[in-house]
């Protein structure tokens, strides 16, 4: 009896030390929000915005890739020896699907898309919010740079890409490709409920995509698409904006959402390089910096050069090639320093010059890690000379109007103004100079290019295959990931 | 006459023997060990019988109430048992034997075994062998020991890469380890000299019963305990200097001049500024590393209770500058026996600091090494922080690998503490409850400093920068149990076991950084430029085990157990598992009919069962948001959140089901031994990462799910022979093990994946998962060859193409599209051997000893990433020898047909694609160990100590392969199967000698 009840008492132990055990089975994260309790605050569906932004900072995109790839296909730049092996194939279109730089800009811009999504996907939860939380006013503006950012990566990729599987919504399953217009449509469709929806750069954070902003990639979008008239109507809308008296103000960090400028790629060291070193696509982490600095800096690593043929693109008295460029005895670190020819030593030679857009040389010796200088990446320069563009181009087009828009941008070069007289073939070479030497080093001028249809004859003798690099490939990693883009799907030639 | 007194005395005998039969007696003697020391605490049973004895402290015994047919059973925990009939005998003086190769205790899971009554596939390392070579992590002992376990070390206080039976999941394929109870991540805080025996489970009879955690097979490790007896003291040390001897062959300064020159840059004013240097970086980095090993530890023991105390202390410098490993262990066990309850404790703690491998911009230190230009020197004093490194006007930019080691210091810190508590209790005749919690606790401390440097344009730190990551995580085990072990009619022998088990695991990191702008003095953290953040996670899991073991006679066996297994990794529909094993066993030397056979053993076993994987990340079922995303508006962080990584509500266990046949013979009294196994595994439901389509977006890129079914089959044989005549004894063990792994299904809708690292930043990813392939195979391209004019460009490729040209490599377009695109990839490597094998001699002949050990794999593919730093020729960098044999392109045709590889600067397909060209044969044969050691003892100095044994001994003496990387044992990227095979030109595996002595007092 004694030993029947040892092991009653010793079973009914077990039982008491092992009873409630199955609740402790049900954990849940304590490290993160769970999406079912989200989008309840301002905070929350603001927070929901702001990580759309973030995908624009990345190494893929403007932290490092993205200069590198735009500037040597339009070969304004140059590679020097140091030039790292997965950028130089873009001197020379040998890139293939394998191209990690192309895979990551991939990444990246459809990890903006879907975090984009994410808050579109959200719209019934925040139109829910009362106002005392949210006014419709504050509600339609989150989602306007939620529509702004996913066309901004829709627009950035459709160029490079042609077409693209279209996602309007968060999903797990790859989708196939749809046509290159379809994916216009959706842009033109997004920039439009922003520029109706967002707020004017005069009351909305720096940094935030604006109404005008809205306007301004409207009107280029169209202008891709050859719609000069309604590009023209969208372009007329973005209003408030002056050149800069100074053309270096550009691309200085002091003088960063000056009257010319229209959206801007943000960075800001003082935030935070923490996470720099971290993911090339997902945007996570504190990383408020960008590499160009120290990468096309021609006292720091030196990768690239200004090539020759840009050089030689501007007009004797042309203030912005001191602007633009270093050259021996150019001034830098305040006036306090002068440079020499040794300075533009490469182990390949000694180059004619270095790069000074969105350098920190102006008021440095040296270049770091770390550049804290936004890319502007709409001005309103670059706006102008769209304008004069569809101006002169769409039918019915003044060509003195055209000229005037071009002439507003030359008149603060110090460069010669042009005859109002010019036909319009003649107005259309003044524009391919124009761009190019307003725009040099803004990855601005592949694109150009290309739309125009110079692009075999510009980038002759430079391996540029026409029918081909027009594209790049989409990345196997996406083909061997998503069942509805095999690798026979490709674009042409790859 | 006489005949007639013989006869009487015969008649007497007889009568006298009849007599005695009835009649009652006591016997008495000496049990002494091999050597003839003196054993206490030796059982002394009676068959079939309640009498027994024990011996005292001299080794005395005295058994009363003997019948001379009375069989006595001599034993003692480690040696072979003896028995003896007794016959007329009153003084009965044994020498127990040491037992050979087969202990005869087995520990398994939940308890231990008679070797006899194992009916599944267990592999056993004894202290003996444990100690025989002197290694510095536990999982070393067992390298080429066990058949089917491959283990492979990395830098020092790194834990190896340790896997058995292949492959079977593509997650962590970590077994799972088990400290005399204690489920612990790994054995790093463990010193080996207090190490009874490891048990390798390889299959589901013995591992069903770690249910979810025993997918990957399970280490059970036993730690000494106190021996009965006087106290004895024990000390051991060895010293030693390890060294890694090969070098990669690279340009010197005047070759690199040349060959620069040829890509274009011009240096010869540059390597003139420095004086024409010709540093051998590689020489830089590597050094001869000191080791020392120093081991005190205490036993005694009495009738009730025994204990074991131990210290040590190792010190091992890496092979690599700048890493190296410290440790302290302590550990205690005891054990109280009070009546019927037995209570005792082990419990150890380990002090560790470790200097990792350092590395610098993603690279690792031997590809800077490889990379730098020889004409730089290390140092410059003139250089902050006083090293040199590449500017500009050197066109490259690899990093100086001796700042990147010295110039601070990483220094883990860790402490952990392995113990449990145990309570047993005999509540009735062999029913007994067991009370067990047991503690695996660790915290690390991993501190960075670098002061500020400039090496050079390309290379500088205008701050000092400071890291730390605390970690801290404990798994806490409730066991209790019953079990009931009972003899019916002599025959049937049962035991039954049943236990509750509930796991609890914590974690917790802290992570924090920051820069110092003005000063390099203090190295801790501060305000400046900080970032911090934390993490917490936590698992549970809950178990219900039972075990029921019958045999009948010790000749037919039979075993069943199960296990009932929740665990919170996995949401609501999926929580539980169960898991289950059935295996039988002959052992057909017991029939009659062998009873004149040489067979000593002979045992067919054949097992079944199934075990479950829950080595996933944590609350990866549940969907949740990220808030680490951060962009600046209005000059301030804006913190950004989005949807985290894709959840997946429908997770469930990864099962794997075991088959196991294996055969255990012992011939001409257990001198020639061996066993048998086949074995034929099959995974399903294979949890797995899958790469969604990029395009999706979905942060992190992954989702777990269960996609594939994989099938392992392979033999291993084990044999052993030993022999002794006269002061010679020497004993031979070999095992060869083969194993074969092959997806077999893959869930629908996923044709493909490919995943791993490729292990250099511009070469693609080449490890793919495919029905009817191994797991992660290589694919790429195959190559045939060069081009060597345009006509051969123009056979294989579409006309107008510019991306190849004469001097590229001719990849072999595989589906004739005149396009060279992922189509034309096949399998170009299998990373898994076809067999692994091991050679243990041993020999001794009067006090000399030696041991020799060989292993090997053989028939497995090494995708060598090292050959991308070496020949790769993307752009300038110093390179391997073999670039001076380049193809050279003049008017569009190679002019050294000969020329072995591409042009340089050519396509980047020749470098950036996956291709036979990386791909290597990885097959080695290793003398692991050589070991000769001489034993003073006897009575000149008996006074002192009764023994005391010189050894030296040398690792990795003499290695033959045709690989042509430094090592072709290589540690594995991580412990995800997607990285096997790949060569990322990790630590390798250093040469030592060592000279060491032990000592018992």
């Amino acid at each position: 009896m004694k030993k029947i009840k040892y092991i009653v008492v010793v079973l009914s132990g077990i039982l008491a030390i092992n009873s409630c055990d199955t609740k402790d089975l049900e954990l849940t994260n304590p490290n993160a929000l769970s999406p079912e309790t989200f989008f309840k605050t301002k905070n929350q569906v603001q927070s929901a915005v702001n990580a759309c932004y973030a995908n624009l900072q990345t190494r893929g995109l403007y932290a490092r890739h993205i200069f590198f790839a735009l500037d040597l296909m339009a070969q304004e730049a140059k590679g020097n020896p140091q030039l790292e092996g997965n950028k130089v194939p873009f001197t020379n279109f040998t890139f293939d699907a394998s191209s990690d730089i192309i895979q990551y800009y991939w990444e990246t811009c459809f990890l903006g898309i879907s975090k984009s999504n994410f808050v579109l996907d959200n719209e019934a939860k925040i139109q829910a919010l009362p106002n005392s939380i949210l006014t419709q006013e504050q509600k339609n503006k989150f989602l306007g740079e939620a529509h702004f950012l996913r066309a901004y990566y829709y627009f950035l990729l459709v160029p490079r890409f042609g077409d693209l599987p279209i996602y309007t919504t968060q999903t797990t399953e790859g989708l196939a490709r749809s046509s290159k217009e379809d994916v216009y449509k959706l842009i033109e469709a997004d920039f439009d409920f922003a520029s109706k929806n967002l707020l004017s750069k005069t009351v909305e954070d720096k940094g935030r995509a604006t109404k005008e902003a809205a306007f301004a990639y409207l009107g280029k979008v169209l202008l891709y698409q050859k719609k000069y008239d309604e590009a023209l109507t969208a372009f007329n809308k973005v209003t408030g904006f002056s050149l800069e008296s100074n053309f270096y103000n550009n691309f200085m960090d002091e003088t960063e959402h000056g009257p010319e400028s229209i959206f801007e790629i943000e960075y800001d060291e003082t935030l935070g390089v923490g996470d720099k070193w971290g993911s090339d696509t997902a945007g996570d982490g504190v990383a408020e910096s960008t590499l160009r600095g120290q990468e096309y800096g021609n006292l720091g690593w030196f990768n690239v050069y200004p090539s020759d043929d840009l050089l030689d693109e501007y007009e004797t008295g042309d203030k912005r090639f001191g602007e633009t460029f270093y050259v021996p005895g150019s001034k830098y670190n305040k006036g306090n320093s002068t440079m020499t020819a040794a300075n533009f030593t490469s182990s390949a030679g000694i180059r004619r010059a270095g790069w000074k857009k969105y350098q920190n040389y102006y008021k440095r010796t040296d270049e770091n890690l770390d550049s804290s200088i936004n890319f502007k990446v709409m001005r309103y320069s670059d706006v102008l000379l769209m304008k004069a563009e569809c101006e002169s181009l769409r039918a019915g087009g003044v060509q003195s109007t055209a000229i005037g828009y071009i002439n507003e941008v030359r008149f603060r070069a110090d460069v010669p103004l042009l005859a109002t007289t010019l036909t319009k073939d003649q107005v259309f070479t003044a524009l391919v100079h124009e761009r190019k030497v307003e725009l040099a080093g803004e990855q601005v001028r592949f694109d150009d290019i290309i739309r125009w249809g110079i692009a075999s004859t510009e980038l002759a003798g430079t391996g540029f295959q026409t029918g081909k690099s027009e594209l790049w490939p989409i990345p196997n990693r996406e083909t061997s990931s998503n069942p509805n883009i095999k690798p026979s799907d490709n674009n042409p030639g790859y | 006459m006489m005949l007639k007194l013989k006869f009487a005395i015969i008649a007497l005998l007889i009568v006298s023997t009849q007599d005695v039969m009835a009649q009652l007696k006591t016997i008495k003697g000496v049990v002494t060990d091999p050597s003839g020391v003196p054993l206490p605490g030796a059982s002394i049973n009676v068959q079939g019988s309640k009498n027994s004895a024990s011996t005292d402290f001299d080794g005395n015994y005295a058994l009363q109430g003997v019948n001379a047919t009375d069989k006595i059973t001599f034993s003692y925990v480690g040696l072979t048992s003896q028995t003896i009939t007794v016959g007329d005998q009153t003084v009965i003086n044994i020498k127990l034997a040491e037992s050979t190769q087969t202990l005869n205790e087995v520990v398994v899971a939940y308890g231990t075994q008679k070797r006899t009554k194992v009916t599944g596939a267990v592999s056993v390392v004894n202290a003996k062998d444990i100690v025989a070579v002197p290694i510095t992590n536990a999982e070393s002992a067992l390298q080429g020991r066990a058949a089917g376990v491959t283990v492979v070390n990395g830098a020092p206080g790194s834990s190896p890469t340790v896997k058995i039976r292949g492959l079977a999941t593509m997650n962590n394929s970590d077994p799972l380890y088990v400290v005399d109870g204690v489920l612990v991540g790994n054995l790093s805080g463990l010193n080996p000299n207090d190490i009874e025996s490891m048990s390798v489970l390889k299959d589901a009879s013995t591992t069903a019963l770690y249910g979810s955690k025993a997918f990957n097979g399970v280490i059970m490790v036993t730690t000494k305990k106190g021996k009965k007896g006087p106290g004895q003291l024990t000390f051991s040390s060895y010293v030693g200097a390890q060294t890694v001897t090969k070098r990669y062959n690279v340009l010197n300064t005047q070759q690199y001049l040349q060959y620069a020159n040829d890509l274009g840059s011009n240096l010869t004013a540059r390597a003139a500024e420095f004086g024409n240097t010709n540093t051998d970086w590689q020489d830089e980095i590597f050094q001869t590393g000191l080791m020392q090993d120093y081991n005190l530890s205490f036993s005694n023991g009495s009738e009730n209770s025994s204990s074991r105390y131990s210290a040590g202390y190792l010190k091992q410098e890496g092979t690599l500058i700048g890493t190296g490993f410290e440790r302290y262990s302590f550990r205690a066990n005891n054990t109280q026996n009070i009546g019927k309850l037995s209570v005792g404790s082990n419990i150890g703690v380990s002090f560790s600091t470790t200097n990792p491998e350092r590395s610098a911009g993603g690279r690792t230190l031997l590809e800077h090494a490889i990379k730098m230009a020889p004409y730089l020197p290390v140092y410059n004093a003139s250089n902050l922080g006083g090293y040199q490194g590449p500017s500009a006007a050197d066109g490259q930019d690899a990093e100086n690998p001796v700042r990147v080691a010295k110039h601070g210091y990483q220094k883990v810190n860790g402490v952990s503490i392995i113990g449990n508590i145990f309570a047993e209790l005999e509540i009735y005749k062999g029913l007994k409850f067991r009370s067990q919690v047991s503690l695996d606790y660790y915290t690390t401390r991993d501190h960075t400093f670098v002061p500020s440097f400039r090496d050079g344009s390309a290379h500088f730190q205008d701050y000092s920068s400071t890291a730390e990551i605390n970690s801290q995580g404990q798994t806490i085990v409730f066991d209790n149990g019953l079990t009931y072990k009972t003899t019916i009619a002599d025959k049937h022998n049962i035991e039954v076991l049943g236990v509750i088990t509930k796991i609890e695991n914590k974690s917790r990191n802290v992570t924090a950084g920051s820069r110092n702008l003005i000063s390099d003095e203090i190295d801790q953290l501060s305000l400046q430029n900080a970032n911090l953040s934390s993490n917490n996670f936590e698992t549970n899991n809950l178990g219900y085990i039972a075990r029921i073991n019958y045999d009948y006679d010790d000749k037919y066996l039979f075993a069943i157990s199960g296990r009932r297994d929740g665990s919170s990794r996995f949401g609501a529909n999926k929580r539980y598992g169960n898991f289950y094993s059935v295996a039988l066993g002959w052992n057909i030397a017991k029939e009659t009919f062998m009873d004149n056979s040489i067979f000593s053993t002979l045992k067919l076993r054949a097992s079944t069962g199934t075990t479950g994987n829950d080595k996933i990340e944590d609350y990866r079922y549940s969907s949740s948001l990220a808030t680490n995303y951060t962009y600046p508006f209005n000059g301030q962080a804006g913190i950004g959140t989005t949807s985290g990584s894709a959840a997946n509500p429908d997770l469930q266990w990864e099962s794997k089901l075991d088959r196991n046949i294996g055969l255990d013979f012992g011939l001409f009294d257990d001198k020639f031994t061996g066993s048998i196994e086949y074995f034929n595994n099959k995974s399903s439901d294979i949890l797995f990462a899958v790469p969604l389509a990029a395009s999706t977006g979905s942060p992190g890129g992954t989702q777990i799910r269960n996609i594939a079914d994989v099938k392992v089959t392979g033999y291993e044989v084990t044999l052993g022979y030993n022999d002794r005549k006269g002061d010679f004894t020497w004993s031979a063990t070999a095992n060869l093990g083969t194993s074969k792994n092959e997806v077999t299904n893959l869930a629908p809708g996923v044709t493909s994946v490919l995943g791993g690292p490729s292990g250099r930043a511009g070469l693609e990813q080449f490890s793919r998962l495919e029905v009817g392939q191994p797991l992660f195979y290589f694919w790429g391209y195959q190559t045939d060859g060069i081009y060597q004019n345009q006509a051969e460009v123009d056979a294989v490729l579409a006309p107008g193409q510019t991306t190849f040209q004469p001097g590229d490599i001719r990849f072999v377009d595989r589906n004739g599209d005149k396009v060279i695109n992922s189509e034309d990839k096949t399998n170009i490597g299998n990373p898994y051997p076809d067999f692994t094998y091991g050679l243990n001699l041993t020999a001794a002949y009067k006090k000399f000893d030696f041991n020799c050990f060989i292993s090997g794999v053989s028939g497995n593919d090494v995708f060598n990433s090292n050959k991308f730093d070496l020949e790769a020729m993307q752009r300038l960098f110093n390179s391997g020898t073999q670039v001076l044999d380049r193809a050279v392109v003049v008017n569009g045709s190679v002019t050294n047909p000969s020329a072995t590889l591409p042009r340089a600067l050519g396509a980047s397909q020749n470098w950036s694609s996956a291709s036979q060209r990386y791909v290597e044969d990885g097959s080695y044969t290793r003398l692991k160990n050589v070991t000769i050691g001489y034993t003073f003892s006897g009575d000149a100095f008996a006074k002192y100590f009764s023994n005391i044994r010189f050894y030296v001994s040398g690792q990795n003496l003499i290695t033959i392969t045709n690989y042509s990387g430094l090592d072709p044992e290589i540690a594995r990227v991580d412990a995800n199967s997607n990285s096997a095979g790949i060569d990322i030109g990790r630590y390798p595996q250093p040469k030592s000698v060592i000279f060491g002595l032990e000592v018992t007092f």
